[in-house]
C-alpha cells in the first residue's frame, strides 16, 4: 500500500467545542485511514453529532483542528467534496427515481454535468442498485432506501463516508446487505466513519471503535483489542431466576461475583474468570430457581455497560 | 447546480397532480369567477376620496362644494375643496388613482333646462362603481340640502311645456323658492328631482373590454402567485426534516444554491401562472395583453419574484410543514385582502387603503392596471417596480442569510 493510501484522510487533533459555555467536546483526537471503518459510539449527548458536524464543516471547533483530505472542511470546499454524509433519516427526494436522486446529489456535490451519467452508473454498480434504478425512491422498501441513501452520498466519489445509524429500522437481511456494502466500499479504499447502536454488528464490521463519554474519547481501539484490554480472559456471566432469591442464595450469588440491578433480583450478571465462569452452574444450590445460565465472551455491549454504567440502548 | 434544483422542483410539480391543478388550472378558473361576479358590482355606502373643483366660485356653488365635502364617507382630495385648479388636474387625480372620483362644479345651477348639467362627476372607467356611488351621493345632497334647485327646474319645465308664467305667478314662485324649507318639503314627501343637474363622465373609456377585467386579472394573479410560491417553498422544510439539508451542507455546494435554485424555479412558475390568467383575459375579454407585453412581463417577473422570496423567507423561518402551511395561508389571505386582491381598494376605508401599500398585491395590481388601463409606460411604472424589486431583493437576502446560517452554525 502506498504512503498516500495509508495517510489518514481524517485527522482530528485536540478539538474542543462548547455550546453556550457547556463543553460538548473536550480534547478529542482521532485518525481515520483509507479502507478503515471506525465506529463512533456513545449514549445520546456524548458529543457524536457535534463531532460529525465539526468533521462536515458545519461547526468551527473552539480549539484544535479538523482536517479532511489535509484541509479544514469549514473553509475548504475540496475537503467537503471529499466527504459523503449519510444522515440517519432517508434523505432522498421520494418523487425522484433512484438514478434521478443519484444524479441530483452528484450535481449538488459538484460533479460536472458531463460526468454525472458515468458517476451515476458507477454508483449503481458499486452499491448494487441496478434492480431498483428506475423506481421512485419513495416506493422502495426500507432496506433499499437505506442503500440508496448510502449511494447518494457516494455519487460524487468521496474519500470519507460518514454514516449516522445506517442500519436503524431495517430487518436483519437488509442489515446484512448494508454490512456487505460498507465492507465492499472500505475494501475499495474508502474511509468509513459511522455511528451505530448495533454493537454486535460493529464487532464484526468495524476495524476500530471510539467510545465518547461527556465529550471525551473514553476508549478507542479495535473491538477485540478493547475487549481484551478491559476484560482479559474473563467471561460475561448472566443468571436469570424464576423467583426472587432467598437470602442465602442472594449471598451466594454475590460471593461468586455476580450482582443484580433489578428490584426483584431476578437478573444477576458479572464478569468472572474463565474457570469460575464455567463452574458457575455447579456452584449454585441444586434447588435454586434458575431458568437461564449464560456464559459468553464479553462484547462491545459489555464494554458499553462498563463505561457508561448502564445497558446500551436497544437497536430498533 | 441551480438548474438541477430547479429540475427537481419541476419533476416534483409534474408528478403531483394536486399541485399541478393548484398551480395552473385553479388560477384562471378563479379569475373567471371573480371577473364575472365583481365586474357588475353595485353601489353601496362607502368612503370615497373625492376631488372637487368649484370653477364658478359663487356663494351657492361654494355651499354645494361644502355640503359635498361635509358628507360622511366623503374625503376631500386634496384637503381643500378648491385644491384642484383645473379640470385637467381633476382628471389627473382620478387617473392616478389619488381620487376615486371628482366633482366639477362648472356652472351655477339654475332653472335653465337647455344648459349642460352644472355638476359633473368625473370617474375612471376602471372604477366606474366609485363614480356611480359619488354621483348618487351628489344627487342626494342636492336634493336634501338644495331642494329649490329641483323645484326651479320643474317650474322651468312647466314654463316650457305649458307656456310662460304671468308676472304675479313668477313673483310668487320666486318667493316660494326663496322660502323653501328642505325639512318641510321632506315631511310632505315632496319630489325635488335633480334630473339634469348632475352628469357623469368616465375617463379611460374607448376600450371595448369589461371595466373590471384588467383589475381582476392582476388581483387574481398575485393572489395565486403568493399561494403557489408559499406551497412550493414549504419543500425547504421537508428537506430540512428529511436530512437532505444535512447531506447538502456537508458538500461543497452548500445550502445556498438550494435556496437560490428554488427561488428561480418559483419565479418561473409564477410568470407562467400569471401568463395563463392574462391569456384568458385576452382571449375572452379582449384585454390587450400582447400590446403591452414588455411592461407586463417585467411586472410579472417582479410579482413572481416577490411571491417566491416571501414564500422562501416564510419557509426559512418556520420549523415545521404544518406551521408553514398555517402561516402561509394567513399571510396570503391577509396580504390579498388588504392589498386589493379580493375587492378593489377604493371600496375600503381610508386607513385600510393606505395600509394596502405595504402589501405586494397593491403594487402589482396598480402596475398592471396602469399598464392596461391608463397605458402607463416604464417611467410611470418605475416607482411600483422599484418597491417590488426592493421587497424581492430584501426577502431574498434574508432567506439566503438564513440558509447560510443554517449551514455554518458557528
Amino acid at each position: 500500500m502506498s504512503q498516500a493510501a495509508t495517510e489518514p484522510i481524517l485527522e482530528i487533533e485536540s478539538i474542543a467545542f462548547a455550546y453556550r459555555d457547556k463543553p460538548v467536546l473536550r480534547e478529542v483526537n482521532l485518525d481515520l485511514a483509507p479502507g478503515r471503518i471506525l465506529a463512533l459510539l456513545g449514549p445520546n449527548g456524548a458529543g457524536k453529532s457535534t463531532l460529525i458536524r465539526c468533521i462536515c464543516g458545519r461547526l468551527q471547533p473552539d480549539s484544535g483542528q479538523v482536517r479532511v483530505a489535509g484541509a479544514n472542511p469549514l473553509e475548504n470546499a475540496a475537503a467537503r467534496a471529499a466527504t459523503g454524509l449519510v444522515p440517519q433519516q432517508i434523505a432522498l427526494y421520494s418523487h425522484l427515481t433512484v438514478t434521478e436522486n443519484l444524479a441530483t446529489f452528484a450535481r449538488l456535490a459538484g460533479v460536472a454535468r458531463n460526468a454525472v451519467d458515468s458517476a451515476v452508473a458507477e454508483t449503481v454498480d458499486v452499491c448494487d442498485l441496478g434492480a431498483v434504478a428506475t423506481r421512485p425512491a419513495g416506493r422502495l422498501s426500507g432496506g433499499w432506501q437505506r442503500r440508496v441513501n448510502i449511494g447518494c452520498a457516494m455519487s460524487h466519489s468521496p474519500r470519507l463516508l460518514i454514516l449516522d445509524e445506517p442500519t436503524v429500522g431495517i430487518d436483519p437481511p437488509a442489515r446484512e446487505e448494508i454490512e456487505k456494502l460498507l465492507t465492499r466500499l472500505a475494501g475499495n479504499g474508502l474511509a468509513v466513519l459511522m455511528t451505530s447502536h448495533d454493537l454486535a454488528q460493529l464487532e464484526t464490521l468495524a476495524d476500530g471503535v471510539a467510545f465518547l463519554s461527556e465529550g471525551r474519547i473514553a476508549a478507542t481501539g479495535t473491538p477485540s483489542g478493547l475487549i481484551r484490554e478491559f476484560f482479559g480472559a474473563r467471561r460475561d456471566c448472566r443468571v436469570l431466576l424464576a423467583d426472587p432469591p432467598t437470602r442465602e442464595l442472594a449471598q451466594r450469588l454475590g460471593a461468586l461475583g455476580l450482582a443484580s440491578g433489578d428490584r426483584d433480583a431476578l437478573h444477576w450478571s458479572g464478569l468472572l474468570d474463565e474457570q469460575p465462569a464455567w463452574n458457575l452452574k455447579s456452584a449454585l444450590p441444586a434447588d435454586a430457581p434458575v431458568t437461564e445460565f449464560r456464559v459468553r465472551r464479553p462484547g462491545l455491549d459489555s464494554l458499553w455497560t462498563r463505561l457508561y454504567g448502564r445497558q446500551p440502548e436497544r437497536v430498533s | 447546480m441551480i438548474a438541477t434544483v430547479a429540475r427537481v422542483m419541476w419533476l416534483g410539480l409534474l408528478r403531483d397532480r394536486g399541485a399541478l391543478m393548484l398551480a395552473f388550472v385553479l388560477p384562471p378558473l378563479m379569475f373567471l369567477v371573480f371577473a364575472e361576479v365583481f365586474s357588475g358590482a353595485g353601489e353601496s355606502d362607502l368612503e370615497m376620496r373625492v376631488a372637487i373643483l368649484d370653477q364658478v366660485g359663487t356663494p351657492l356653488t361654494g355651499r354645494i362644494a361644502g355640503a359635498i365635502t361635509g358628507l360622511d364617507g366623503i374625503v376631500a382630495v386634496p384637503d381643500r375643496p378648491d385644491g384642484a385648479s383645473s379640470v385637467a388636474d381633476l382628471e389627473a387625480l382620478v387617473r392616478r388613482g389619488q381620487a376615486d372620483a371628482a366633482v366639477w362644479l362648472r356652472a351655477e345651477p339654475d332653472g335653465n333646462l337647455d344648459a349642460d348639467p352644472p355638476v359633473v362627476v368625473i370617474g375612471d372607467a376602471s372604477r366606474a362603481l366609485a363614480a356611480a356611488v359619488v354621483t348618487g351621493r351628489v344627487q342626494r345632497v342636492l336634493q336634501s340640502e338644495f331642494p329649490s334647485l329641483g323645484v326651479a327646474r320643474a317650474a322651468s319645465l312647466i314654463d316650457a311645456l305649458a307656456g310662460p308664467y304671468t308676472e304675479d305667478q313668477q313673483e310668487a314662485l320666486d318667493l316660494a323658492l326663496s322660502e323653501l324649507d328642505p325639512a318641510a318639503l321632506e315631511e310632505q314627501g315632496g319630489d325635488t328631482s335633480q334630473d339634469g343637474l348632475v352628469a357623469q363622465r368616465l375617463l379611460g373609456g374607448g376600450r371595448e373590454i369589461d371595466d373590471g377585467v384588467s383589475y381582476y386579472a392582476g388581483a387574481v394573479a398575485i393572489l395565486f402567485l403568493l399561494f403557489a410560491a408559499m406551497q412550493g417553498a414549504i419543500s425547504l422544510i421537508d428537506e430540512r426534516n428529511s436530512g437532505i439539508v444535512d447531506r447538502l451542507v456537508a458538500g461543497p455546494g452548500g445550502y445556498t444554491v438550494v435556496v437560490v435554485g428554488k427561488g428561480l424555479f418559483l419565479i418561473l412558475q409564477g410568470v407562467v401562472q400569471a401568463a395563463l390568467i392574462f391569456v384568458v383575459a385576452w382571449w375572452l375579454y379582449g384585454l390587450d395583453w400582447l400590446g403591452h407585453f414588455g411592461t407586463w412581463l417585467i411586472t410579472a417577473v417582479l410579482a413572481a419574484a416577490v411571491s417566491a422570496w416571501l414564500g422562501l423567507l416564510l419557509a426559512s423561518l418556520c420549523s415545521s410543514r404544518q406551521q408553514a402551511q398555517t402561516a402561509s395561508a394567513f399571510v396570503v389571505l391577509i396580504l390579498s385582502a388588504v392589498g386589493g386582491s379580493m375587492m378593489p381598494r377604493f371600496l375600503m376605508p381610508g386607513w385600510l387603503r393606505e395600509l394596502g401599500w405595504f402589501t405586494p398585491n397593491a403594487w402589482v395590481i396598480e402596475s398592471w392596471q396602469g399598464i392596461f388601463w391608463r397605458g402607463d409606460g416604464p417611467a410611470e411604472l418605475a416607482a411600483g417596480w422599484g418597491v417590488l424589486a426592493a421587497t424581492a431583493l430584501g426577502a431574498m437576502l434574508i432567506s439566503v442569510w438564513l440558509a447560510h446560517r443554517l449551514a455554518r452554525e458557528k
